[in-house]
């Protein structure tokens, strides 16, 4: 995969931003939690139409603009900033790095397409309800039954669960954790987890002899699942990088507004010294966000390292711009009408999702082989 | 590294370095540590190889090529700086003189004083240290008292400096002092370089050396009791020494952000090697500092190669504000380290050896206080951050 130039990755930032002001302002994002719409699909579909973002880490040949993770990152980062409720994780962040993973040539042909001109949804489920994230990868079990794989148990924290169109999912056979894909809804039920971060959507998704289509090798799963989720670590850290900066925005926007004893607030140092403790941890997830999105396209041997490592310190930068965030805002920041509580709690469903910083950091002290 | 194109010329200029460091790379090189400060007495093997650098034009090479340097691009220091750790020889630099005199210098000063000053700083025969803090001017240095009268073509200087470390290796002492007492008080400093002693003669400079809280004394007192310096010497004209002044701290706390990370790395390892050594290395906890620290090396790794992006799209990278960043993220992260690595170490950190000698991971966690405090504290830093990068409004004066 190619990186494009600094320049290309700005262009796209800047038509991006663009874009979701006009479509997906935070006062559209209320509304969209408000309504309890799983899914605002005219706004998924023109985020591939007019930007092409869901094809930019698919090959041209395949339906994509084949520009690469680095750019990819770039609108985690984007759509991070503004909360925008489209299921890009789920869809860009897990179910693509699978199909791309498990090396299914049919399966790539059929579904990279859908993915890149934002015609579907796609999701991957691999975790129970009890939400162990390093789980065996046996929440669902696959037997065949003549030719027909069929899969039985449940699934939990579905991210856009819900609205998926496709759904693969990681169940167990006698081989092993294999990858499944389910297109349609016969023989399943989804139901919605009621979330803490509503701008998170979560599902259970049980089966009950629901017909599937073995993706790649039975029992190839795990390797795929590595894969997927050092992928899916580095784009949340993206999506997570941008959320820290609009806190820190906000924060030095009211700090230089509001006045109180005659001055603006952001005059005093207590304020200032908080802000620039942001700006100095934003910054530098912003280099190793960066870096890790290249490491995908051109480093893999250095994904390893970095994957779980951003993910640990911009899962904390995030959680500590998005609290200090409430606190210089005082008592506007701690209500419902304010924004502010938006990004806390998406800063915590960020931490927690896929397993929290010190889980990260015990996977990074394993991998440099402490 | 291996992700940017470092383009012919960059690729040329490692070549060069790699035959050259291949000839003269000797045993006796490799022998010699890296010094981070100026040693009181440089053995012979130490000069003969800095003597070879110099030859070689490879000191003060991050100068413009008119004064003496190779006017090296952040990305050329990287590799630079890689090639000499590859072939294990130290680089020889010029202390204060390279970093902080020379660059405001060349930034503010005329046409003779660059001819007269850069050069014997890259021979080596100019050594500076630095007179700025007062007793009573730390944070808020612009309240500095020190007092320098004009006589004839003269700076007659008096007063009291303080923190002025490296002073036993130095001829050179650069000064900010008060030239103009009714000005504001940013407006009447200048900038002026006093030579310690005058054709072998005592020049009203007197050390007082201050033991500090790791038992060495690398900092002194500077008593200034009409210490002379020519007209001449004042850098960027009388009462534009704050202008000048900035400069310098802006070099100082600006570190060399692209290359740290090789010697936090390095630190970061023996840290391992401290846990394995005492059996701590399996401890979740003891492994989630480590986890913890190598984060923060190789996120310092990472902005690095965000400046050589940057600069190698031929654009400047962020400034204003970019070198407190840096300053508070690595000062912060290897304050922290010093506590893990004596924690680590459980009760023998307890005990010192003869005389209050430190132990390495001792030295580490006591000399850290001060990485916070030279250079502008961790406050000052922020408050810069804060107002420089974000815009935030200064604090009303109360002058």
């Amino acid at each position: 995969m190619t990186t494009t130039t600094i320049e290309a990755r700005e262009e796209l930032r800047a038509s991006l931003r663009e874009f979701l002001a006009d479509r997906a302002p935070l006062s559209a994002v209320r509304r969209h939690v408000d309504l309890d719409e799983p899914l605002d699909r005219k706004l998924w579909e023109a985020l591939a139409r007019d930007i092409g973002v869901q094809g930019l880490a698919i090959a041209e040949a395949e339906g994509g603009a084949g520009a690469g993770w680095a750019e990819t990152a770039v609108a985690f980062e984007e759509t991070g900033r503004g909360l925008t409720p489209v299921p890009l994780l789920a869809t860009i962040g897990l179910a693509l790095p699978a199909v791309l993973a498990a090396g299914d040539d049919d399966v790539r042909a059929e579904v990279l397409p859908r993915i890149a001109s934002g015609e579907v949804v796609a999701t991957l489920g691999w975790i129970g309800e009890d939400g162990d994230w390093n789980g065996a990868g046996d929440a669902v079990r696959a037997v065949r039954d003549g030719g027909q794989w069929r899969l039985s148990g449940a699934l939990g924290f579905v991210l856009d669960g819900q609205s998926a169109d496709i759904l693969l999912v990681v169940a167990a056979t006698d081989a092993g954790p294999s990858l499944f894909l389910v297109d349609g809804d016969d023989g399943l039920v989804r139901t919605p987890q009621p979330t803490l971060d509503q701008t998170r959507r979560l599902s259970v998704i049980s089966f009950d002899g629901t017909a599937a289509r073995l993706v790649g090798t039975d029992g190839g799963a795990a390797a795929v699942l590595a894969d997927v989720l050092d992928r899916a670590r580095v784009l949340l850290a993206a999506e997570m990088l941008g959320g820290a900066q609009a806190c820190l925005d906000m924060s030095v926007t009211y700090a230089k507004g509001r006045e109180q004893f005659g001055r603006p607030i952001g005059s005093f140092q207590a304020i200032k010294h908080k802000c620039a403790e942001t700006l100095v941890q934003v910054e530098q997830a912003r280099a190793g966000v960066e870096a890790a999105a290249l490491a995908l396209n051109e480093e893999p041997e250095r994904v390893a390292v970095l994957a779980p490592l951003v993910k640990a310190y911009v899962g904390d930068a995030f959680f500590r711009a998005a609290a200090e965030n409430i606190q210089i805002h005082g008592g506007i920041g701690f209500t419902w009408e304010h924004d502010a509580h938006l990004y806390f709690k998406r800063a915590k469903s960020s931490d927690l999702l896929l397993g929290d910083a010190a889980a990260h950091r015990a996977i990074l002290a394993d991998r440099l082989g402490l | 590294m291996t992700t940017i194109d470092l383009g012919p010329r960059t690729k040329a200029f490692r070549d060069e370095l790699r035959q050259w460091l291949e000839a003269n790379a000797d045993d006796e090189a490799r022998s010699l540590q890296e010094e981070r400060r100026p040693s009181r007495q440089p053995n012979e093997a130490s000069k003969r190889w800095a003597d070879k650098l110099l030859e070689a034009k490879l000191i003060c090479v991050a100068w413009p090529e008119e004064f003496g340097g190779r006017g090296l691009t952040g990305i050329e220091l990287a590799v630079l700086n890689e090639e000499f750790v590859r072939a294990g020889v130290p680089r020889v630099t010029r202390g204060m003189g390279e970093g902080l005199v020379g660059p405001s210098i060349i930034a503010h000063g005329t046409d003779e004083q660059k001819a007269t000053f850069l050069p014997r700083i890259i021979t080596g025969e100019d050594t500076y240290c630095q007179g700025f803090s007062e007793p009573n001017s730390g944070s808020d240095l612009a309240s500095l008292r020190t007092r320098g009268v004009v006589e004839n073509d003269e700076v007659v200087v008096n007063g009291q400096k303080v923190w002025t470390s490296g002073y036993w290796a130095a001829n050179m002492l650069f000064c900010l002092c008060r030239t103009d007492p009714d000005a504001p008080p940013h407006r009447g400093i200048s900038y002026v370089l006093i030579p310690i002693r005058v054709d072998g003669q005592p020049n009203g400079i007197e050390f007082r050396p201050i033991k500090q809280m790791t038992g060495d004394a690398n900092f002194a007192e500077t008593f200034l009791t009409d210490a002379r310096a020519p007209l001449f010497n004042v850098i960027g004209g009388l009462g534009n020494g704050w202008r000048v002044a900035m400069t310098t701290l802006g070099n100082e706390r600006g570190g060399n952000a692209t290359t740290q990370h090789l010697a936090f790395e390095r630190e970061f390892w023996s840290l391992v090697e401290l846990a394995r050594d005492t059996g701590q290395i399996e401890d979740p906890r003891v492994r989630d500092q480590l986890a913890w620290a190598y984060s923060h090396v190789e996120l310092m790794r990472c902005q690095g190669q965000r400046i050589l992006r940057t600069l190698a799209a031929g654009k400047q990278p962020d400034s204003g504000g970019a070198g407190s960043v840096n300053k508070v993220f690595w000062s912060e992260y290897q304050r922290r380290l010093g506590e893990i690595a004596m924690n680590l170490q459980g009760a023998g950190a307890l005990l010192v050896g003869p005389d209050y000698k430190l132990g390495r991971w001792q030295s580490t966690f006591l000399t850290t206080r001060s990485h916070t405090i030279w250079g502008g504290t961790a406050e000052i830093q922020r408050n810069i951050i804060a107002e420089r990068i974000l815009g935030l409004p200064r604090e009303p004066s109360v002058r």
